[in-house]
């Protein structure tokens, strides 16, 4: 007798829990707890979950509570699709995803139901409305960080001669998305490319790879790894005493590798679409503050800033009378240099340019922290658009 | 059994050769494929869509066990001829070959490429094809991230949805519909192959492939058939995980998709149509059930939540574990004893 009114106590307060719901603005969450991508995507998901609670504690957007709507699909893109059904007959207006293999997946679905999508997976080619019309981020593409990034080494070239350039990336979709666009460019801004390597994401070596490399000298080096695989190319190359410089990918370079690569990673030229814990902007401020100075890591401040943007637009599409898939892309796409308190570059999205901004910041590691040291901006050129 | 006995006693050949031997049997799979058709009207479209995927799902695991199962060859591949089969079913559909035509194209492609990665079958058992058909996986993955013409690297490519006559199945509903169809066909299929001369063949090689040549079943080809049916069917799967997604890309076969596939006829049981069936339902239906609970408890416990989130992969194994300790015989033996169970009820003996 206990045990069923147990049960039906505990029935009882689901159904509390689900029928309190009226005046929401509930928001999908694809995220990766558990799986292989999870040591970036639970910082992420904790900063959605933060700006969602700010939010929130704010008066909620245009007074209606946002309702996160949470699941860890642990990277496996059956489970990603069957959550995304099951938020959308939930009522998600707008959906947080999280890596390449679901966003992709979901593509052409969230393109059909209208169902305006911000993810963390930068590939260029979501970038063009015309193949992905419903897909959103905050951060520049993969290719146009590269190329920011080499734009800013070759300004910061001092010798008279063209520098060297290599590459060291997985043989993943991750890794080989920016490369053919980034070689053009390397090209075209008068880089010499000296050679390429594959180094896996699992890699617990790259010795072998550095010692090819090494042998054509190259001045710069571009890492398009995640921070285990770039710490092991970074410390491998430390070993060998070379003196490349390297320039990280966003993914491989964050607060971990300070502590994995240690002096390795010193001087190195790290890309960085979002600010850092303690930068000095508006966003960090308040993030230092909501956490009581429990640093977190730029993957959170990344995943603040892009529910912020999306809260905007929801925003903007909720004042106007149109809360809906549609509604919530269109107002997206009138955003014009909107600021999400400092936390990323001023971000735009056009009808049929979807590139949030053309800017990357550079940060280097100096005295065990990230410091920020530029924020080179590229020409938003229409050929590169999706590549 | 309603006519009281206790068993099922034949006598003709024809009726002990038949799928379904007793009219409560064609009574209750009837009943259940009413219910089936239905339930696209009884529930909301996130329960279809898992139905979806559980059709999906069962045809890739029936083929597998067609394969591992009953032919006893061992397949960590499985999951990259799925993904051919997808690729090919994605290229024809590109190149304006009708639905009907390309699903059935594509599972030929998968069923080419199955029996090239078999030949070594002749050579090699157990644990060492296991090895040779993990080189299938990891070869054919590399070639679906580098050959960009046909399958667009790492971008992927898009699908458009499956079209009959001008009938364009673009809901979960109408997609649910054509799953369940393919699905019924190829469970009909493999269970009336396993019943044929050749379905003994695999048997027999499975069971002890020296007796089996001993009695005149040719070793190679019979071993290349059951390579090639299974990546045939693996490959309809394929296609039809490519039409229902719409967007298909590298990361989606890889080698976690072959040990799902593994892990259901494991759980579900080897040799056993039904426990294909049954293994596919379970592993889709899994992660599923523990988000569903988790996201349930996290409205009344918010902080319970996140670990049970974090433990979720960990729970997966866990179940994957206690089932080959206490059911090694996988989801199908437990239905046949819970059938014995109410047939002799209420004597135990």
């Amino acid at each position: 007798m206990k045990r069923i009114i147990t049960i039906i106590m505990a029935m009882a307060f689901m159904v509390a829990a689900v029928s309190a719901s009226a005046a929401e603005i509930k928001i999908g969450v694809l995220s990766d707890l558990s799986g292989p991508t999870s040591a970036v995507g639970q910082p992420y998901a904790e900063g959605i979950k933060a700006c969602a609670q700010y939010l929130n504690d704010n008066g909620g957007i245009n007074g209606k509570q946002v309702k996160l709507l949470q699941v860890d699909y642990a990277y496996n893109v059956q489970q990603a699709l069957a959550a995304y059904k099951r938020f959308k007959s939930q009522g998600m207006v707008a959906l947080q995803g999280w890596g390449t293999a679901d966003t992709e997946a979901l593509t052409k679905f969230v393109a059909r139901d209208k169902m305006p999508t911000w993810s963390a997976s930068y590939s260029a080619h979501l970038t063009d409305p015309k193949v992905a019309p419903y897909n959103f981020f905050v951060a520049a593409d993969y290719t146009t960080q590269m190329r920011a990034g080499l734009k800013y080494l070759k300004e910061n070239w001092k010798e008279a001669r063209a520098p060297k350039l290599a590459f060291i990336y997985p043989d993943h979709p991750y890794g080989l998305s920016p490369i053919k666009g980034g070689k053009e460019y390397a090209a075209e801004i008068g880089f010499e490319i000296v050679g390429e390597e594959n180094v896996s994401l699992k890699a617990m070596d790259a010795t072998t790879q550095l010692l090819a490399l090494q042998k054509k000298a190259p001045d710069f080096c571009w890492i398009g790894g995640t921070t285990p695989s770039t710490s092991v190319i970074l410390k491998d190359a430390k070993k060998l005493s070379m003196t490349t410089t390297f320039l990280i990918n966003l993914w491989g370079n964050d607060e971990s590798l300070i502590d994995l690569a240690g002096e390795a990673a010193k001087g190195q030229v790290g890309l960085q679409a979002a600010a850092v814990y303690n930068d000095d902007v508006p966003g960090a401020a308040l993030i230092r503050e909501r956490t009581g100075g429990q640093a977190v890591m730029s993957h959170y401040l990344r995943g603040f800033a892009s529910t912020l943007v999306m809260a905007e637009a929801i925003k903007i599409a909720d004042a106007a009378g149109n809360l809906n898939g549609k509604g919530i892309k269109e107002a997206a796409e009138t955003l014009r240099d909107f600021d999400p308190m400092g936390l990323t570059p001023a971000i735009s999205y056009f009808a049929d340019d979807h590139r949030p901004n053309m800017s990357v910041n550079i940060y280097t590691i100096e005295g065990g922290k990230l410091v920020k040291t530029a924020s080179p901006t590229l020409e938003r050129k229409a050929e590169w658009l999706g590549h | 059994m309603s006519n009281g006995k206790c068993g099922l006693f034949f006598e003709t050949y024809r009726g002990e050769a038949q799928l379904l031997p007793s009219a409560f049997q064609k009574w209750s799979l009837g009943l259940f494929m009413v219910v089936l058709l239905g339930a696209p009207y009884m529930l909301d479209s996130y329960m279809v869509s898992v139905l979806n995927l559980v059709n999906i799902a069962v045809i890739g695991a029936v083929s597998l066990n067609l394969l591992t199962g009953y032919c006893g060859q061992i397949s960590l591949g499985h999951g990259a001829f799925i993904g051919v089969g997808a690729y090919a079913t994605a290229k024809f559909t590109a190149l304006g070959v009708p639905f009907l035509l390309a699903l059935p194209l594509g599972g030929a492609v998968a069923a080419v490429v199955g029996m090239i990665f078999g030949i070594p079958s002749l050579r090699l058992k157990g644990i060492y094809l296991a090895i040779a058909t993990l080189a299938a996986q990891l070869i054919l993955e590399y070639v679906f991230l580098h050959w960009e013409s046909a399958t667009g690297g790492s971008s992927g490519v898009a699908v458009d949805s499956p079209e009959i006559f001008g009938f364009i199945f673009d809901t979960d509903e109408k997609m649910f519909y054509l799953t369940l169809a393919v699905a019924v066909v190829a469970v009909l299929a493999v269970s009336n192959m396993v019943r044929t001369r050749q379905g003994r063949a695999f048997v027999a090689i499975r069971d002890y492939y020296l007796s089996a040549e001993i009695v005149g079943v040719n070793l190679f080809t019979t071993k290349l058939q059951a390579f090639g049916v299974s990546s045939f069917l693996a490959g309809v799967s394929g296609g039809l995980w490519a039409y229902y997604t719409m967007y298909i890309t590298p990361e989606q076969f890889n080698i976690g998709l072959s040990i799902s596939y593994l892990a259901m006829i494991i759980i579900g049981g080897m040799g056993s149509v039904q426990g294909a069936i049954f293994g596919a339902i379970f592993i889709t239906l899994l992660p599923e059930f523990l988000n569903i609970t988790a996201s349930a408890l996290g409205d009344i416990f918010p902080d319970v939540s996140t670990y049970l989130l974090a433990m979720k992969e960990g729970i997966f194994g866990l179940v994957l574990v206690l089932f080959l300790i206490f059911e090694p015989e996988g989801l199908a033996h437990r239905w046949r004893l819970v059938k014995a169970y109410w047939k002799l009820y209420p004597f135990a003996h």
